[in-house]
């Protein structure tokens, strides 16, 4: 079902943190505690194309921006500093603005859906949120913030999709309705928070309770036009929760995915909203699909047929690929193969 | 009157009636308080211990120090020691022998960052085991008074560990305070045991260890270190806090916002306990400056105004107490105190004593009284500020708002005292004639409680900076400091007063200093400055002072010999303030998320990018005691290298992050050693996870969507999904061949029936539910395929034929100009209300709705139909639009753009750009702006062209001046030659319009 495109390797000098690919697939971010920023074309394992430096300290996340305003890419870091980069060519990259107005390591970065215009939100330590638009005409900047949005900090953002005027009513006068802007965010104080812009000013709209540690990630699903929303979120507390509401946003109801073996920290919607990758503190990175009766499947490389099995060694990110560290990390390596397997069909089964 | 509002008003009026004052309260008091000198006192010259605990049967006193262990029997007067050797560079911070009778024979001793479980055997204590877990010192540890297992610990690391004895390896349960500050001190909860309270600074924090991921509540209790925590016997929720701001607060915490009552003395307060039996309260208060009393005194919980009782013997600072249960008689109990002096006493407090603690009548009804003036009082305490403490420079408007102080220093002029005291005005007398003997006092006489925590605080790790000594007791510290090609060594000498504000630090550059005379003078300001400015804000200053003293030398010396300070300055920038307050880069990491190490991100069109990398725990000597990934920053222990990084020293651009040995710079093969180190490449990973998502591109860019024969193209499309492997496609496309097929006219009743094909009720709730499904299911391909094919299809050529009721000719199909292929929306909302109605009555609805001849009637009903042909119900058309939307941005991701189109080509309800200027006629019969061509009501065009004068129904343009204008090709001939309007009114309509759009933009 999953096959391998590529394996790259990135030459980073330190840990990576984020990769992410841009919109058509094409180019690939990645970034890392050595400060840098490094971009390679998905489909060739050369060297990377280009290294943006520019960071201070550990970049936490990537993020692209929708191709229609050009080839963007903003970078977060330890340093404090949200960086938006811009391209003409894969090789040239210049520093198109920089954000300094965070106390605190900045942990998230996320553009808002292309509807809304180049808008970018960041997720920082010091407890805030920014939001940053550009206005593409002038690539003139304006930033908002949102003070004490999670005590002691906040740990990741992402945006609602945007919502398309409610076809009941005549197309032309809700066209000319703006679009209701919504973010959520989650922080150390366990709290997934939903905010929502009125007049310029973002107010708190919701807060989901559930976790029982700091959030870790948490990913608005993107829709396809069905009325429903849902919002994933993943925490220390080793639990992935799916939190579902109807279009109007009035009440979310939550489930949990499942209980991992370790924190999970990174969590990521297909484009159609049905699929969800996980992956946590031990590794491994597991795919989850709903199915009709509304249960939560691991589709897992092991467990399906739909395995390739040329590639099915591939598909284990965390298995040692240097014959160097064979030795100190294979052995663990198996059995979290195997008591994912297990779980995977158990999971199945039910 | 209460006596506080006799204060008042006696300050308040003037300075002539203070001596009366204070004589009436004295007078009071000196009825009411007994003054006690000790039961027993032993006497041990020798011992150097800092932490005393009794245990469990109130016979053994435990005194431990860094040299040994000492067990004292209280029981027997011959005052011997049982005493074990102990070898420990470091001063024992704290000793609880266990609460619970069946581990009384346990004792828990911190020593630096690690706490010894202790038996005391027969003959010589066994150590049963270390608890290892927190990474700086540990300040404080209390027992669970209901568990004997647990034990909770509190650290300088912030953190508050609770330990199950039966699993020592590691804490039960972390608590985790992210701030600033560490914990100093923590105590359960004495009834239920569930709650737990910890000191950082002035704050308290109370957690529940059934919950222990927040706390409960956070208490903002004093203005200064809060020295001891106490929760009440009886009441489940009560604490009594003392504190450096020379208060003992009781507190309510489920009313946490201020305390219910006050103690006020005006030195600060050491400890503060409870008494296990009775309504009391002992207190120790530590005298500043080594000057007044060792004060022990009991307290009234009913009565805070006054104590009952002093215990007076002790000639030095009194180290701890702690309750010797009497468990014979359980109406008496003992006092045990050890002191600097070196003596452990014991003092008996009976049943008098006790007695007078419980509240008296009248005294009821002054603690009923109480919450009326405690305003007074917290705003008392609001106007103190901590150099207030600081007696021997009382402030007149402290003083003036103080009324104790008032009375004080009336008093001391009164009595030609010249030394106004820091004590409570109640026993001024006993105390003027103590004090004397005790004015010539050593050093070392000082508490070195807050230089002791400022050493342990001080990062030992700085770049740039070797700890040469830290000594609290001599109150000095030595530094070598090496930075830009020079060394310094530093010498720190802290006088007595020193963590009072306005009292920095001495420093002095000692032999081995290499920098020049006036470098030095620039560098000792640098630093006396940094200091004085750190010790005004009542924190700590050697690590600050220490880190600009290695900036100032950086730039200093590179200033002088010229070489560029870049490098610097983007270090100076980093500093930010947060750090500044910090007192360990350390803490600040405490509150960012651990760095991931794995990762996973889907993009636009289904691929899905992974990455992991395992961490090499070896090298990095995580703070691990759980099984799971920490959650902090700062769990990564890299002797605060990390901090570091982002505080002075430029990371080495070779070392990893998170590695404890830098790398050497250019060394050859780094990058191969870098990767032993860190355990795995970064490799990232990028698959194709599309089909996951039953999209493919291969397929989008075969399937057609071809009208003409719909019943054909979904063949060819099931034939698509067979040579892509999509069999599980195949019965969809062959039931959608089906729903094409128009039904045999055989079978049917009427002429016109094969019209109604579309009509058919189970196909188009089948095709809609077909839809759906896949739309669920996440199949937007399928789905959308499904929806466009069905979706305005033009009836079949055949279809046309055969309907006699439809005589339109040929040539009409090809007059079909493309500005009708655009319907006016009102011809839809008419559609839709079509249902059962019969296709004449529609045709004649249709012809009444018309707006010109019936020519243009039946090219209407020709396009009409083809939405009236679709199988898709009109409800849903506005949600399908909108998965056909997602579904062409898939495409266009897929860069198949002329797809796209085409599925574009398929939406109705295509969301017009709300962006720029748009032109809007008004009907000139009804004044009524219009979007369409032609006004509805009035039948009549709403544009007519300046220059032909015809009606416009295609393109348009027009002046935003004058507002004239008409056919795009006739205004476009028109300003060819012209500059002026057409319709003759002088507006210069080019230049006009574009002044206007700048003005716009």
């Amino acid at each position: 079902m999953v096959s391998l495109l590529q394996e790259i390797d990135t030459e980073h000098e330190d840990m990576v943190h984020h990769a992410a690919l841009d919109f058509y697939g094409l180019l690939l971010a990645t970034c890392s505690s050595d400060g840098s920023v490094r971009i390679f074309h998905s489909r060739k394992n050369n060297k990377s194309l280009a290294e943006l430096k520019g960071h201070q300290g550990p970049v936490w996340q990537v993020a692209w921006a929708h191709p229609k305003f050009g080839n963007i890419l903003a970078s977060c870091s330890y340093d404090r500093k949200v960086i938006i980069w811009k391209s003409t060519t894969p090789r040239d990259w210049t520093k198109l603005y920089e954000y300094n107005n965070h106390d605190s390591s900045v942990n998230s970065v996320d553009f808002a859906p292309p509807e809304y215009g180049l808008i970018l939100a960041c997720a920082s330590s010091d407890g805030s949120i920014s939001v940053v638009t550009c206005n593409t005409e002038y690539w003139a900047w304006d930033a908002k913030k949102i003070p004490n949005a999670h005590t002691i900090g906040v740990n990741a953002i992402s945006w609602c999709p945007a919502q398309t005027p409610d076809p009941a009513f005549d197309q032309r006068v809700t066209s000319r309705t703006t679009l209701v802007k919504r973010l959520v965010s989650g922080g150390c104080d366990n709290l997934i928070k939903i905010w929502r812009e009125d007049n310029d000013r973002w107010t708190e709209e919701h807060r989901l309770e559930a976790h029982s540690d700091w959030v870790r990630d948490v990913a608005w699903a993107p829709s396809i036009g069905l009325p429903r929303l849902q919002i994933a979120s993943a925490s220390q507390d080793r639990h992935v929760i799916i939190w579902s509401s109807n279009t109007d946003l009035s009440q979310w109801t939550s489930c949990i995915l499942h209980t991992f073996d370790d924190a999970v920290w990174s969590i990521s919607w297909s484009t159609t909203g049905n699929v969800l990758a996980v992956t946590g503190g031990d590794n491994n990175v597991s795919l989850w699909k709903e199915n009709s009766e509304g249960q939560w499947i691991r589709i897992n490389y092991e467990s399906g047929t739909a395995i390739q099995s040329k590639q099915s060694h591939n598909l284990h990110p965390q298995q040692p690929q240097q014959p160097a560290h064979l030795h100190g990390s294979s052995d663990s390596d198996h059995s979290s193969n195997l008591s994912n397997s297990h779980l995977s069909n158990s999971q199945l089964s039910n | 009157m209460p006596p506080t509002e006799t204060l008042r008003a006696g300050s308040s009026s003037g300075g002539e009636r203070g001596g009366g004052t204070a004589g009436g309260v004295g007078g009071v008091s000196e009825q009411t308080y007994i003054i006690r000198q000790s039961n027993k006192c032993y006497e041990h010259r020798d011992s150097q211990a800092t932490a005393m605990s009794v245990d469990y049967s109130g016979q053994w006193v435990l005194l431990a120090g860094r040299g040994h262990l000492a067990l004292q029997r209280l029981g027997q007067d011959d005052g011997t020691l049982r005493r074990h050797e102990r070898q420990s560079k470091y001063d024992v911070s704290v000793a609880e022998f266990a609460i619970c009778p069946s581990r009384r024979e346990y004792c828990a001793i911190a020593t630096s960052q690690n706490i010894d479980i202790v038996r005391w055997g027969p003959a010589e204590p066994y150590y049963e085991n270390s608890l290892r877990g927190h990474t700086r010192t540990v300040t404080d540890i209390d027992w669970h008074g209901k568990n004997p297992n647990l034990l909770v610990s509190c650290s300088i690391d912030t953190f508050s560990h609770i330990w199950d004895l039966r699993d020592p390896r590691k804490p039960a349960l972390s608590l985790n305070a992210v701030c600033m500050s560490g914990a100093t001190q923590v105590g359960f909860n004495r009834v239920s045991g569930n709650l737990l309270a910890a000191a950082h600074d002035g704050d308290l924090r109370i957690w529940d260890i059934r919950k222990g991921s927040c706390p409960t509540h956070y208490i903002t209790a004093h203005l200064n270190r809060v020295h001891g925590i106490n929760w009440s016997h009886m009441r489940e929720t009560c604490l009594a806090t003392a504190s450096q701001d020379g208060t003992v607060k009781y507190f309510d915490v489920c009313n946490p916002r201020r305390a219910e009552k006050i103690i006020t003395t005006l030195s600060p307060v050491w400890r503060a306990r409870y008494t296990p039996i009775g309504n009391g309260l002992v207190s120790i208060v530590v005298p500043h400056l080594g000057r007044g009393e060792n004060s022990l005194l009991l307290w009234s919980n009913s009565k805070q105004t006054d104590p009952i009782c002093s215990f007076v013997g002790h000639t030095d600072v009194i180290l701890d107490f702690a309750w010797r249960p009497n468990r014979e008689n359980f109406n008496e109990i003992e006092l045990v105190t050890w002191s600097r002096d070196r003596t452990l006493r014991v003092w008996k407090i009976d049943e008098q004593m006790l007695k007078l603690c419980e509240p008296s009548a009248d005294e009821d009804e002054e603690s009923e009284s109480t919450p009326r003036y405690e305003p007074e009082l917290s705003e008392l305490r609001a106007l103190t500020p901590p150099e207030f403490l600081h007696t021997l420079h009382p402030r007149p408007m402290a003083a003036a708002s103080l009324p104790i102080v008032a009375t004080l220093d009336a008093a001391g002029a009164a009595g030609g005292n010249a030394l106004p005291m820091a004590r409570s005005p109640s026993f001024g007398g006993v105390y003027t004639r103590r004090e004397e003997t005790h004015i010539a006092r050593s050093l070392t006489d000082q508490p070195t409680c807050s230089l002791h925590h400022e050493f342990s605080l001080l990062n030992t790790n700085m770049p740039n900076v070797d700890v040469d000594m830290l000594d609290a007791i001599k109150r000095y510290a030595c530094f070598k400091i090496c930075a830009a090609d020079h060394t310094v060594i530093l010498q720190v000498t802290f006088p007595t007063s020193y963590p009072s504000p306005n009292v920095p630090p001495d420093f002095q550059l000692c032999q081995g200093t290499t920098l020049s005379s006036d470098v030095s003078a620039v560098l000792l300001k640098v630093l006396r400055s940094n200091a004085l400015q750190r010790v005004k804000k009542s924190r700590s200053c050697l690590e600050q002072c220490l880190r600009a003293l290695v900036a100032a030398m950086k730039k200093r010396v590179t200033a002088v010999s010229g070489v560029g300070v870049g490098a610097d300055r983007s270090q100076l920038l980093l500093q930010s303030p947060r750090l500044e307050g910090a007192l360990s880069s350390a803490l600040h990491d405490a509150c960012i998320p651990f760095p991931r190490t794995s990762g996973v991100h889907f993009n636009a069109i289904g691929m899905l990018t992974t990455f992991a990398q395992v961490l090499n725990t070896k090298r990095l000597t995580l703070r691990q005691h759980q099984a799971i990934t920490p959650r902090t920053l700062s769990a990564i222990n890299s002797s605060g290298l990390l901090g570091n990084a982002m505080a002075t020293t430029q990371r080495d651009a070779n070392a990893s992050f998170y590695l404890q040995e830098r790398m050497i710079a250019g060394k050859p093969g780094k990058q191969r050693v870098m990767r032993q180190m860190n355990g795995t490449t970064p490799v990232v990973h990028v698959y194709d996870a599309s089909q996951l998502l039953h999209i493919n591109r291969e397929m989008a860019r075969e399937f057609t969507l071809d009208k003409r024969n719909i019943a054909d193209t979904c063949r060819r499309n099931g034939e698509i999904c067979r040579a892509h492997g999509r069999l599980d496609l195949l019965p969809i496309w062959l039931l959608a061949e089906l729903i094409a097929t128009p039904p045999a006219t055989g079978q049917q009743l009427g002429m016109n029936c094969p019209m109604l094909f579309h009509k058919d009720p189970f196909k188009k709730s089948l095709l809609e539910s077909l839809i759906m499904h896949y739309a669920g299911a996440g199949d937007v391909q399928t789905a959308v395929l499904l929806a466009c094919l069905f979706d305005k299809c033009p009836a079949a050529p055949s279809d046309l034929k055969d309907v006699p009721s439809c005589r339109l000719p040929s040539q009409l199909h090809a007059q079909l100009s493309p500005y009708h292929t655009v319907l006016p929306l009102d011809f839809k909302s008419s559609t839709q209300s079509r249902t059962a109605a019969g296709n004449l009555q529609q045709l004649k609805q249709l012809r009444s709705n018309s707006w010109s001849d019936s020519l243009n009637c039946l090219m209407t009903f020709g396009q009409t139909d083809a939405y009236a042909c679709s199988l898709i119900k009109r409800t849903r058309m506005p949600l399908f639009d909108q998965f056909k939307r997602v579904y062409a941005d898939i495409l266009f991701g897929w860069q198949l753009l002329s797809k796209r189109a085409l599925v574009l080509k398929h939406t109705l309800h295509a969301p017009p750009p709300s962006q720029g200027v748009e032109f809007v006629t008004e009907c000139s019969g009804c004044a009524k702006p219009k979007r369409t061509p032609k006004c509805e009501p009035c039948k009549r065009p709403v544009l007519f062209c300046t220059l032909c004068c015809l009606p416009v129904r295609g393109a348009a343009n027009a002046c935003l001046s004058c507002g004239h204008g008409g056919h795009m090709q006739h205004m476009m001939q028109w300003f060819e030659k012209h500059s002026v309007c057409a319709a003759g009114c002088g507006c210069r309509c080019l230049q006009r319009t574009s002044e206007l759009l700048a003005l716009i933009s």
